[in-house]
């Protein structure tokens, strides 16, 4: 049997969580930024960075031919960026957090769901001005806009699925993050971010569809830049993959808590 | 005493046939990827099993105190986590009825570079409060831990003893209905230490059941009501708290005795006094008190002084082995057994590290107020935890301090009578 001491009364479980959510998610983003000069603007500065190398190299040096270049390479850089950061930070979620995970009542499960919502308010706070060159480049802001929170929640639960996973294997094995960091840059390479998934070859495209996020970029693209609904299939499958995933993650997650703290 | 439990009560915490198992790896077990693929996954099992918790049946009434008493490794702080609900049990449940709150790692979740406000707010929501509830109990929170002025600085700037306080106020008002409190705290100045002890004395009038997890007996007599004694996991007894205390206390001292090698040569002081295992002397002398003196601040020998004078007591010892952090104790006690004063190395929160060898060390009073009688310098080192006792001599000093007419009592502090206003001084000046 379970016991879930220290939690406020009946209904009141959802509003605490809630506000646990909160509180952590502000900590961590005031920890970022309370002793820097640009303070949030950091967040901004590292994509921004990467849409002038990039719009530079594969439209001076080696042009791709991609219409709406820079409006194309940033919504990847944005929602790569997402990924890789919360996924690798995820990893860390519960030995960076020992002295929480010692405190009677605390849900361990929320500290995965704490890192991916920190980097996803980076994402929405880079947003607007994505939006901004999409309207100036010459993409259509069309109603299909109506689709972005579905496409943001789906990769907002597949990056906690894998978090659940990658939280989990840190506790016991210390270099899951060195490993995932190489992971996530070949990963880079094999998630069309600054070209079109159009180039990869015919035999293997069916191996190179297999990475949900490129999925999720194609998303973006469609709706952000012709402006046109998502392929609802797609994102129907998608759906079922990231459903079962974060199923896995957290029963996998939940089955190792019970030992976290005499590992930690 | 407190009637026993009875089955008529609420109770808060049903404990049945609980069990927790560690597992204890191989040393080489490995802790990165890389190892476990170069050296094969098989190193990964637990080499074996030990349990830590084992048959653990009781039930505690809502509204009690109990301690929770053992040696080191007795399984009080897994215990504690179970109720806290922190991991889960492999054997038996563990059932809780209510909030629970902690007093465990005070400040622990504080971060330096927030500031004391951004601090309580969220330490006050992992602790199970929501926002609009910190926000209510905000102002009583500061001001209970006396923070007012310093709230909005950064928490880098607090001294321990200021975070300890705010760690203590927040969870002071986590109105919890289980309160646990691992060790009794140690928090800040003593005016503080007595506020927190007030406030644990509220939290029982309101009817808050306590567990307290300590290795001092005494402060578990104070406390609690009831007092629970785990063995290697297992239940000793439990019952009122003097009576499993005491009995406690007589099995370490027992211990003590056990550890005592009994064959022995006799050994005398310098000043000539016997030392009798069991008798005068008593532990397991692992480290030995090779000789005490009592000397007068010029150094000099003493067996007798005035009620004011400075006493310096020198303690030689010899660790033939290294002794990892042990403390020293002195005690002067009256013949009749009455002491008059007692204190450690570790009640001055002096933490010696490992020793090894013959060395010494010194003890200075600078006045000894005491009332002219006979009296004893008891002198002994102790294992890290006051498990037991390395060496113990006791009555084997002894000191005089030369009576002084028409006086009684215990102390006699620096003092003078002054008659009147217009008289003149007295002649003779007492003390002073």
């Amino acid at each position: 049997m379970r016991t879930k001491p220290n939690i406020p009364l009946r209904g009141q479980r959802w509003l605490y969580l809630r506000d646990l959510l909160r509180e952590l998610v502000v900590r961590d983003m005031k920890l970022r930024y309370k002793r820097s000069i640009l303070g949030i603007a950091w967040s901004l500065l590292n994509p921004l960075t990467q849409l002038l190398v990039f719009s530079f190299l594969f439209r001076s040096v080696m042009p791709l031919h991609i219409p709406n270049y820079p409006s194309f390479v940033f919504t990847g850089v944005l929602a790569w960026s997402w990924f890789q950061s919360a996924l690798f930070t995820a990893a860390g979620a519960i030995t960076d957090n020992r002295e929480l995970i010692k405190r009677p009542g605390f849900p361990p499960a929320i500290l995965p769901v704490v890192t991916v919502t920190t980097h996803l308010v980076h994402f929405l706070l880079a947003l607007p001005i994505l939006l901004t060159f999409v309207a100036l480049g010459g993409g259509r802001l069309t109603g299909a806009i109506a689709m972005l929170p579905l496409v943001i929640l789906l990769q907002f639960l597949l990056i906690l699925g894998l978090g659940y996973f990658v939280a989990t294997f840190h506790v016991t094995f210390r270099d899951t993050q060195h490993l995932l960091g190489v992971c996530l840059m070949l990963l880079f390479y094999l998630t069309p971010v600054f070209y079109d998934a159009s180039i990869i070859p015919a035999r293997y495209q069916a191996l190179y569809r297999l990475n949900p996020m490129l999925h999720l970029i194609t998303a973006y693209r469609t709706i952000l830049i012709q402006g046109s609904w998502p392929d609802f299939r797609t994102l129907l499958a998608l759906s079922a993959f990231v459903g079962a995933l974060l199923w896995l993650g957290h029963a996998v997650f939940t089955r190792a808590s019970h030992h976290f703290v005499e590992e930690l | 005493m407190v009637p026993p439990p009875s089955s008529a009560m609420a109770e808060s915490i049903v404990v049945q046939e609980l069990g927790k198992r560690f597992r204890r790896y191989r040393a080489d077990r490995p802790a990165t990827f890389k190892e476990a693929l170069l050296h094969g996954l098989h190193r990964l099992k637990p080499a074996e099993d030990f349990w830590a918790l084992r048959d653990l049946t009781f039930r505690i009434p809502a509204g009690r105190t109990v301690g929770v008493v053992g040696p080191n490794g007795a399984g009080k702080s897994t215990l504690l986590r179970l109720i806290g609900g922190i991991g889960r049990p492999d054997e038996g449940k563990v059932k809780v009825q209510g909030r629970v709150g902690a007093l465990l790692d005070l400040g622990a979740g504080f971060h330096p570079d927030l500031t004391g406000r951004e601090n309580v707010y969220v330490n006050g929501v992992i602790a199970g409060l929501t926002r609009h509830e910190v926000a209510r109990r905000f102002d009583g929170i500061v001001a209970f831990a006396e923070l007012e002025p310093f709230i909005d600085n950064p928490l880098r700037t607090y001294s321990t003893g200021m975070q300890m306080r705010l760690g203590f106020a927040v969870a002071a008002h986590t109105d919890p209905e289980i309160l646990l409190i691992d060790e009794i705290l140690a928090v800040g100045d003593l005016a503080f230490q007595h506020k927190c002890l007030d406030r644990i004395a509220q939290f029982q009038a309101q009817g808050c059941t306590i567990i307290i997890v300590s290795h001092s007996p005494t402060s578990i007599q104070q406390l609690c009501d009831e007092a629970l004694w785990l063995r290697q996991g297992r239940l000793v007894a439990y019952g009122p708290a003097d009576v499993v205390a005491g009995q406690y206390v007589a099995e370490m001292s027992a211990e003590t005795r056990r550890r005592t090698p009994t064959v022995q040569p006799v050994l005398r002081t310098p000043a000539g006094t016997e030392l009798r295992i069991n008798e005068n002397r008593f532990g397991s002398l692992e480290m030995e008190i090779v000789a005490v003196c009592l000397l007068d601040p010029a150094g000099q020998p003493v067996t007798e002084l005035d009620s004011g004078d400075p006493l310096h007591v020198e303690i030689e010892y010899l660790a033939p082995e290294p002794i990892s952090a042990p403390i020293f104790g002195v005690t002067i006690s009256r013949e009749d057994g009455q002491v008059c004063y007692d204190t450690s190395t570790e009640a001055m929160d002096l933490h010696l590290s490992t020793v090894q060898g013959r060395d010494r060390i010194s003890f200075h009073v600078e006045r000894l107020d005491l009332i002219g009688a006979q009296y004893y310098v008891d002198v002994g080192i102790y294992q890290h935890e006051w498990a037991y006792a390395y060496d113990y001599h006791w009555h084997v000093y002894p000191l005089v301090v030369r009576p002084t007419r028409g006086e009684k009592g215990i102390l006699r502090p620096p003092h003078h009578w002054q008659i009147g206003d217009n008289q003149p001084p007295p002649r003779k000046g007492a003390g002073l």
